[in-house]
């Protein structure tokens, strides 16, 4: 009898790993971003960094501001099917900015995390239409030349989803 | 920190046992005593009051053990539970029933014509239910856009299940005559789980909240009758003398 004791203290023992799972963890893949990256027009296997680019959506005043870079997350909406963002190339400089408006269409889809992150939304782009680029009402010419869809599902943010050539 | 404490509650009980046991064996002469044997029925008091006062919670427990020899204990739980689960980021309803049959063994050597007992044991458990996801949050780490209102689904995953073992610490006291009140605490281990598609059962009737790794804690506050079928004389014990 002392043996069953001891055996069943032993696998109440076993039991024991408790964990944390509370909150949600920040290395969690969780709804991911839009990876864009640059690229040179002129040489369109070569990424190009882009100077002062601000990124606001379209009807919002908060800036996502990027000094000096070849590659940009964007966040796509989780409550709609669609994103317009304004991309401004030389924002600091009123003499040489330019406005381009790019609107990501997709569909949304719910995944399931853990109790502590809920879900996540992942999305896939438009198959006809997953972009649609605009000129602010007064012309400036495109500064975006080119866009080309890498990954319509955008599921991480290990991978490009978009490319832009300038 | 809660599971925490509770584990160490259960530590505790354990150790305590022990303590008892140790103080029982000097008792010196035993008169003939009768052992009864019979069924105990009851019902888990915990639950059943949780039903009135939260409004998440409806369930109710039924327990019974029969006894086999002088220490051992046939037992079983069936249970129904209704309980929906109110989290940060998630809310659920689980709906399910459950049984688990397994056996105490009684460590407690009682005086006299005492009838309580101090018991540890084992279970198989297995359960089937549903769960409804009422709404649930996107996590997002990107704060540019506000967070997106709560999502309400509704979808319901049926015919899910689950098996699990439990050690169980416990005791029970006979306050009036064929009347016990006991008290349980379980330690659970997952065997087998079930899962719906695209969601997770982070409730579990029977085995309750499910923890990483596959851990469950649970416990009960039971009041049961018990029922004589037969009596025993117990054979007359050899008087432990020292000289």
């Amino acid at each position: 009898m002392k043996k069953i004791i001891l055996l069943l203290l032993l696998l109440s023992l076993s039991f024991s790993s408790c964990e944390k799972d509370d909150i949600c963890d920040a290395t969690t893949a969780t709804t991911p971003k839009l990876i864009i990256e640059f690229y040179d027009i002129l040489n369109p296997t070569v990424l190009k960094k882009v100077t002062n680019l601000a990124v606001k959506e379209v009807g919002s005043t908060s800036v996502l501001g990027f000094i000096s870079e070849s590659k940009i997350q964007l966040p796509l909406k989780t409550n709609e099917d669609l994103t317009k963002y304004g991309l401004i190339l030389n924002s600091t400089d009123a003499t040489i900015d330019n406005e381009d408006f790019l609107q990501f269409n997709y569909t949304r889809q719910s995944i399931f995390v853990s109790r502590a992150c809920g879900y996540k939304t992942i999305f896939t782009l438009d198959p006809t239409t997953p972009y649609i680029k605009n000129e602010t009402s007064t012309p400036d010419g495109y500064w975006i030349q080119n866009i080309t869809v890498k990954t319509s599902n955008i599921t991480t943010e290990n991978e490009t989803h978009i490319k832009i050539y300038f | 920190m809660k599971h925490t404490s509770k584990f160490t509650f259960s530590i505790t009980l354990i150790l305590l046992s022990f303590l008892v046991n140790a103080q029982q064996k000097k008792t010196d002469s035993i008169p003939p005593k009768i052992e009864r044997f019979g069924i105990r029925v009851g019902a888990d008091l915990f639950k059943l009051t949780r039903s009135f006062y939260d409004k998440n919670y409806k369930g109710i427990e039924f327990v019974g053990d029969y006894r086999l020899t002088k220490n051992y204990y046939l037992a079983a739980e069936l249970g129904n539970e209704d309980k929906t689960t109110i989290d940060d980021r998630l809310n659920f309803s689980t709906k399910g029933t459950y049984i688990k049959v397994g056996f105490d063994y009684n460590f407690y050597e009682n005086w006299l014509d005492m009838r309580n007992m101090v018991f540890i044991g084992m279970r198989y458990g297995a359960s089937t239910f549903s769960q409804q996801l009422n709404s649930y949050n996107l996590y997002n780490t990107s704060t540019y856009f506000p967070e997106a209102p709560t999502v309400i689904s509704g979808e319901k995953f049926n015919g899910l299940s689950a098996q699990w073992f439990e050690v169980v610490v416990g005791i029970k006291a006979e306050v009036l005559k064929n009347i016990y009140v006991g008290f349980s605490v379980r330690m659970n281990r997952m065997i087998s789980n079930k899962k719906p598609d695209n969601f997770d059962n982070l409730y579990i009737p029977g085995f309750n909240r499910t923890y990483n790794g596959d851990f469950g804690v649970g416990f009960n506050y039971t009041v049961s009758y018990f029922l004589p079928l037969y009596k025993t004389k117990s054979s007359q014990k050899k008087v432990e003398k020292k000289k």
